[in-house]
């Protein structure tokens, strides 16, 4: 998943030439047609699979732009994992795409070798690898910690509208939120709409980042709720007629709110950590995330002000879950099932819940924890800036299925980017 | 020596070049060649990564709208830096080489912005025009009444860094091939009677043109399919060819990947057309025969 709100400074661009090279080069070496779909060997006892991980070496290809996240997983998931016999390599990269990218160019090479083993993903990505069959699938019933989660959960039943299938295990949960400066904004909305007409009241102090980058795209998404009425007037899955009804309504409240916008609408942040620097240099008042929890450090560091607050929507906002993939294309594929085991258990989801550590929000049911793990969770430090998950997620709406992404994010730029200019 | 061992030497000589430049010709051919061949088999619909093989122009049809706007968009960037760069590179190269004086100082501070990398010079100029950026706190500017210099609607900060590194390439090429004959020719012109001004006309300029003209050629294709200035300078529309391409290939949609290949394509067309014209350009050039 891209959570590219957490990072800090605008991102440096990413070194996709090499995996548009290796993508363009694989196919011409290969065979065109990619093998067919593997399903894990999840017959065997969990001790056998956890015995056959000792020694093994798992590459973990991840979003590298948030420090947070890097500094859980190589200075508490990794020395975990060594405990357990797996030496855990995590592999950065610019955007998930790319290693999505890298799997597919394996694949079609026919590597059964391939030097992605796990994958943080979700949403379009992990649609994007079922779609070329990319993902080992089938083996999360296999490990012991997924008893933890709610098995009735749909934030981790279907990621964007594609049923999971046992193709990835859950890592940690996402709410979309918006932040506001409280100095600046005085009187906040408490709606969609109203923060819309608030824009539209104070002209340029407000924008959101260009689909399709993640948190811009998910906005969008929202607005489409508040337009259509609710998340229920919206079929989770795909639908033209859907589509044409409600899209138009949807394009022409945003042409609307354009020249309200910062620059009068004219261009828009490239990705959210462009608008969290016009944010945090005063030029807009509003910013918005997938990863509220890391606003304390933001606000602790000074990169925002101290004023920043959550705003929190009467009708709710999107929610989703983010997971680990396995990549058919891997030979190592009980070292990262013992590692997507051990990110699921409560000690790891609650070092992990720690704001000082990262402050991503746990998959676990914590009904189904015992006291002395509960406690860990309810000892976590609460935040100034941003409420708990409960509080958070009241009335979270679902994600639409990811087949609505690529639709909404072109015609975003069809008939707002271009048609407003 | 006989007419016929003449011919033989000569046949040998043209071998052993052949043989030389070869293994070089065979790694670019295979390299490029193979990429080639890909962009233009998937931007045909022949190498589909999910689906059957069908050949269509479908990609190109799809991108068509706003095919157009980037290919004029960037036109306009490689065009303008061009320009700038040629003009800059010039004047540089023959201050360079009329000042004795000074020479080496001049050449180091000319040559500096060469192995700054294209990324560095992006985000430098970036952090000095962008709004609430260096010079706009400097001039205690505020950000609301700055120009958009950065992601605005016209690509000025794009073509700022694109004329700043490129005008000193312009300008170290044009500078090696004036500083070794024109001292000579400049004497024989001034003993003949020539004016400063007709010195400029009929030798410095005449002897300048094909290195200045192939610096450029450079540079325009150069710019025309670079990425990562315009990304990260230019606003999210309208947008460059590469800059499109890569958003394209990169769609989650892997059913858009021809479309990516298919601007890839226009690209590489128009980067090769460009090239053509500067090597007619460049025969017609006297120095050249």
């Amino acid at each position: 998943m891209r959570l590219r709100s957490r990072s800090r400074t605008p991102r440096p661009p990413r070194p996709r030439r090499a995996s548009l090279l290796l993508a363009l080069a694989a196919p011409v070496l290969a065979a065109c047609a990619a093998p067919a779909a593997t399903t894990a060997d999840t017959d065997r006892p969990w001790s056998a699979i956890a015995e056959e991980a000792r020694g093994q070496t798992v590459s973990l290809w991840m979003w590298g732009g948030d420090p947070q996240g890097n500094a859980y997983v190589d200075d508490v998931l990794a020395p975990a994992a060594a405990e357990l016999g797996v030496t855990l390599r995590r592999v950065p990269v610019a955007d998930t795409g790319d290693a999505v990218n890298r799997v597919l160019a394996e694949r079609q090479a026919g590597r059964t070798d391939g030097d992605v083993d796990l994958v943080w993903v979700n949403g379009d990505n992990f649609r994007t690898g079922r779609q070329a069959d990319a993902w080992l699938c089938g083996w999360t019933d296999a490990l012991p910690n997924l008893a933890l989660t709610d098995p009735e959960d749909p934030l981790l039943l279907s990621d964007f509208g594609v049923p999971v299938d046992g193709c990835e295990a859950p890592w940690h949960k996402a709410q979309f939120t918006l932040v506001y400066d409280a100095s600046r904004v005085p009187d906040p909305p408490t709606t969609l709409e109203g923060v819309l007409q608030w824009a539209e009241d104070n002209p340029g102090r407000f924008t959101y980042p260009a689909p399709p980058d993640f948190t811009g795209s998910v906005f969008v998404r929202q607005v489409l709720y508040s337009v259509a009425g609710g998340p229920g007037q919206v079929p989770a899955t795909y639908d033209q007629a859907a589509y044409d009804e409600l899209a138009p309504q949807l394009w022409q409240r945003l042409r609307d709110l354009a020249p309200s916008l910062w620059r009068g609408g004219a261009t828009y942040p490239r990705d959210v950590a462009a608008l969290d620097r016009l944010f945090a240099q005063g030029q807009v008042d509003m910013t918005m995330t997938y990863g509220p929890a890391t606003l304390t450090e933001l606000v602790e560091q000074g990169t925002f002000p101290p004023s920043t607050r959550v705003l929190t929507l009467e009708e709710g906002t999107v929610g989703n879950a983010s997971f680990l993939a396995i990549p058919a294309t891997t030979a190592d594929s009980a070292g990262a099932m013992v590692v997507a085991d051990l990110a699921l258990s409560p000690e790891q989801q609650a070092a992990k819940a720690d704001p000082a550590t990262w402050g991503q929000f746990t998959v676990l049911d914590l009904e189904r924890l015992s006291p002395p793990e509960r406690r860990r969770f309810a000892e976590l430090p609460e935040s100034a800036v941003v409420p708990p998950y409960a509080e958070l997620s009241r009335g979270a709406d679902p994600e639409l299925a990811a087949d609505w992404v690529g639709p909404l994010d072109d015609g975003w730029r069809r008939d707002v980017l271009a048609a407003t200019r | 020596m006989s007419v016929g061992t003449a011919a033989a030497h000569d046949r040998g000589d043209r071998f052993r070049g052949i043989l030389a430049v070869g293994p070089a010709v065979l790694v670019v051919v295979l390299v490029v060649g193979t990429g080639l061949v890909t962009v233009v088999l998937q931007s045909a619909g022949l190498m589909p990564l999910v689906g059957q093989p069908r050949l269509s122009g479908a990609a190109y049809a799809g991108a068509a709208d706003e095919l157009l706007d980037a290919t004029v968009l960037s036109l306009v960037i490689a065009g303008a830096s061009t320009l700038v760069a040629a003009g800059v590179g010039l004047g540089a190269a023959i201050l360079l080489v009329a000042s004795p004086r000074g020479r080496r100082l001049l050449a180091a501070i000319g040559s500096a912005p060469i192995p700054v990398p294209h990324l560095v010079g992006a985000a430098s100029v970036g952090l000095l025009l962008m709004d609430g950026g260096l010079l706009a706190r400097w001039l205690g500017i505020a950000p609301d009444a700055w120009p958009a210099l950065v992601a605005g609607h016209w690509p000025t900060a794009v073509v700022v860094e694109y004329a700043w590194k490129e005008s000193a390439f312009v300008a170290l090429v044009v500078t090696a091939a004036l500083a070794t004959r024109i001292a000579g020719y400049h004497d024989t012109a001034a003993v003949l009677g020539a004016d400063r001004w007709a010195r400029f006309r009929h030798v410095t300029l005449p002897l300048a043109t094909p290195a200045l003209v192939a610096a450029s050629a450079i540079t325009f294709v150069y710019t025309l399919g670079s990425y990562e200035v315009a990304w990260l300078l230019g606003p999210v529309y309208p947008e460059p060819l590469p800059v499109m391409a890569y958003r394209v290939f990169t769609s989650t949609d892997l059913s858009a990947r021809p479309e990516a290949m298919a601007v890839a394509a226009v690209t590489t067309t128009l980067s090769l057309a460009s090239v053509l014209v500067a090597l007619a350009w460049l025969r017609r050039t006297a120095v050249w025969r």
